[in-house]
């Protein structure tokens, strides 16, 4: 039972490691040290293509971080606590899946594609049978009858 | 039709009363089950012809059951019909006190207690349903309908028969069939006022409702009760049954207990409030479509089915109405708040008002979805023809596939010796044509590969195909034959030594009541049911008039933001949650699609391809 578990923890993980891992390709392809030299200079302005590069960076922590810090509690909730955590994944691939589609317009950046495929897998894994058994399971409640009266033969 | 023989020793009024049922009602009920007589008595008849103003042939106060039979002015296409006279009361103040819902001063003080809703109806169901809801409201006006002040006139009516003296009756028939004894007891209303006073489907003058006990007799003639059906709406077959000994079914000493829904008065097994809902069938192409979609989803991608979406997978396209079967009000029955009187007996001989009348209780509304045209007698649907449950009541019920207790192992012993001819039978005609077989396979080996016998040679082998599907057939045939008899000689044996198969298993679709925590809504999510539909309207015209330049994500805003107000409200913020992320995994799978065709196609045959190498490259390894 707690296999599933412990498989959906590791694979949320994951995402957060490869969220991270993009966001830190985005952060050091900036030329830091160019914009540090600029600044330096005085000048008030930096060329297009390193300021459309800074506002890609800043915007993916914008929608990323918050999906990305969910997604780590419930993986750690999903390792730790057992039965703790769907909800907060599920509203973390909403909305990273939201992010994706309706933020980044045509042409989307590449980096959009693999997550969206990564969060369609996991929309699909946190929503499947054996999964959300294992997270929603109550027990029935028996219905209590009058005193005076008799059921059944 | 069911053999009416008579009970000899076993009276039928006697019988009636020893299974007679306890009929527990809501709080607020205004109408109980009454006898005929004194209400034929307050009514007029009337007949209708089409294209003509419907002619008074009998004024009210001029009839009674016996003169019932003779309908005036018959012709092929009359509809006759009893109307309850009109109130006397101010019509002004009438319709106050109805848009009140409080009754008017004048008149009897009936009913004597007040219904409570408790939560709205809407509140339990969506938008869509709720839209549909109101449009349905909108036909009323278009079609033919029960006039609001009639519900007025039958609790006038009602009210005063009541302040003169408190009666409860029913109509009681006895009837044989199939080896069954039928105990039909026949529950007359004088008007079913679920939409006027229980905010449901339909109103209509009279009412006939029924509660059927089957008996079966024992060898020594001991009488023995085994199932009861109550009638539900338009319900019919197996669903409407329960075994005696059925858990479900509730019991004081001999007298089911039934639960008589508010107003549609509809009887249930167990208290409680049901949602019944009209359901519109979808187009066919598209509930296909909608099929195959469903079946992917939850079999292929094994994704989860709750029991809200397994129970209800059309749930867009049903009204909902509440059954308010509570059974908090009035108990009439054996040793209840009120007494039975005696049964007005439809036997022995049949009264005339029952087989020569076969026109309308009440009101002939012409509504073309006859919800709102009062029923006719036990005896006639509206349209004039027998009903079911008068000349098959076994079948009614599903019963007719059903031996009862004495004949079950009768039935067994029956079908076991017809199985032993048939196995016999089978046995010597296999074992003859296996003989023709092994014969014709040997002169089909003697005939092969000589030229001048290969015409003949050729006829041998279709013989002996067609042969080997006839032994084939013969010898599957014989199998299930013998497996069949096993199993039948396994039940006998179980039954022999008192087991009894399940009670339920026959139920395919039971009526259950909405439980507790489904019940449970605050004021607001009430309010919300109440205003939602119009706010949306409202809401989707101010974004098509002010938001032109932006209307696709202010529409997608706005159903998002109405689609989550309503989650929170129902308890259901997981379901909207997990169902939101699976139309962005939708559009994200199109929009992945699209950018990458022809590599998923090229992905696609790869893995095949690559799957079919490692499945043939095991295969050799072995």
């Amino acid at each position: 039972m707690y296999r599933q578990t412990r498989l959906l923890g590791v694979l949320l993980i994951l995402q957060v490691v490869a969220l991270v891992g993009f966001g830190a390709y985005l952060f050091f392809t900036i030329d830091w040290d160019r914009i540090m030299a600029l600044a330096n200079e005085g000048e008030i302005t930096v060329p297009k293509s390193m300021e459309h590069q800074v506002e890609q960076a800043i915007l993916f922590a914008i929608f990323f971080l918050p999906p990305a810090v969910l997604l780590l509690l419930a993986g750690f909730g999903f390792l730790l606590l057992r039965r703790r955590g769907w909800l907060l994944a599920s509203v973390a691939q909403g909305l990273t899946l939201l992010a994706c589609l309706f933020y980044y317009p045509d042409p989307r950046p590449g980096f959009t594609y693999p997550i969206i495929a990564y969060c369609i897998l996991m929309v699909l894994y946190l929503n499947s049978q054996g999964v959300r058994v294992v997270f929603h399971s109550k027990g029935m409640t028996p219905v209590s009858r009058g005193p005076e009266t008799t059921r059944g033969g | 039709m069911a053999d009416e023989v008579s009970l000899d020793a076993r009276n039928p009024e006697t019988l009636l009363r020893r299974f007679e049922p306890v009929v527990r009602f809501t709080k607020g009920e205004w109408f109980y089950p009454m006898d005929t007589q004194p209400y034929v008595r307050a009514c007029s008849l009337w007949v209708s012809h089409p294209d003509e103003e419907a002619v008074c042939v009998v004024p009210a106060g001029h009839l009674a059951l016996e003169r019932l039979a003779q309908q005036p002015e018959d012709s092929a296409d009359a509809v006759h019909y009893l109307k309850i006279p009109p109130p006397k009361e101010g019509g002004k103040r009438r319709f106050w006190a109805r848009l009140l819902r409080r009754r008017g001063h004048d008149g009897p003080d009936w009913p004597r207690e007040t219904f409570r809703a408790g939560r709205g109806r809407l509140a339990r169901v969506g938008y869509v349903s709720r839209l549909a809801d109101a449009l349905f409201s909108l036909t009323l006006l278009a079609r033919g309908r029960v006039p609001g002040g009639d519900v007025e006139g039958a609790r006038v009516l009602y009210g005063r028969l009541m302040e003169r003296e408190e009666h409860y009756g029913y109509h009681g028939r006895v009837v044989r069939q199939d080896g069954w004894i039928v105990l039909q007891y026949w529950l007359f209303y004088a008007f079913n006022d679920w939409r006027s006073n229980f905010f449901g489907a339909n109103d209509h003058e009279a009412d006939w409702e029924k509660v059927f006990v089957y008996l079966s007799e024992s060898e020594s003639g001991e009488m023995r009760p085994e199932w009861v059906a109550y009638a539900a709406h338009e319900e019919t077959g197996d669903d409407l049954r329960r075994r005696w000994d059925d858990p479900e079914l509730e019991k004081i000493g001999e007298h089911p207990v039934v639960y008589v829904c508010a107003g549609s008065h509809a009887s249930r097994y167990s208290p409680g409030e049901y949602l019944t809902e009209l359901e519109f069938p979808l187009p066919r192409a598209i509930a296909a479509v909608r099929r195959v979609a469903r079946s992917f989803w939850y079999k292929t991608l094994r994704q989860y089915s709750d029991e809200y979406s397994a129970e209800k997978p059309y749930e867009l396209f049903t009204i909902p109405f509440v059954d308010y079967g509570r059974g908090d009000g009035l108990s009439v029955g054996p040793g209840q708040d009120r007494e039975w009187d005696p049964p007005r007996l439809m036997m022995d001989p049949l009264p005339t008002w029952v087989s020569g009348y076969r026109g309308l209780w009440g009101l002939y509304a012409r509504d073309p979805f006859e919800g709102e045209d009062a029923p006719a007698g036990p005896m006639y649907y509206r349209d004039k023809t027998i009903s079911q449950e008068w000349y098959d009541p076994v079948g009614w019920a599903g019963l007719d596939k059903v031996p009862n207790r004495t004949e079950e192992l009768g039935v067994i012993l029956i079908r076991q010796a017809e199985l032993e001819t048939r196995c016999t039978r089978l046995r010597s005609e296999i074992q003859e044509k296996s003989a023709r077989l092994k014969a014709l396979g040997t002169e089909a080996e003697a005939t092969r590969d000589r030229s001048h016998l290969r015409k003949l040679h050729e006829s041998q082998k279709r013989q002996i195909k067609e042969l080997s599907r006839e032994v084939e057939t013969l010898r599957a045939d014989l199998s299930n034959d013998e497996v069949l008899h096993e199993s039948l000689e396994e039940h006998a044996e179980r039954l022999r030594s008192g087991e009894r198969p399940p009670a339920r298993a026959h139920i395919a679709h039971a009526a259950r009541p909405v439980s507790e925590a489904e019940n449970r809504a605050g004021r607001m999510a009430q309010l919300w049911a109440s205003i939602s539909v119009a706010v949306v309207l409202l809401t989707l015209i101010g974004i098509f008039h002010y938001q032109r330049q932006h209307l696709l994500s202010a529409l997608v805003f706005a159903i998002a933001v109405f689609a989550f107000v309503e989650a929170s409200f129902r308890r259901r913020v997981t379901r909207f949650i997990g169902s939101v992320n699976i139309g962005l995994a939708m559009v994200g799978a199109l929009v992945l699609l699209q950018h990458f065709f022809w590599q998923i196609i090229f992905l696609t045959v790869l893995s095949v391809g690559l799957y079919i190498l490692w499945d043939n490259l095991r295969e050799f390894g072995r």
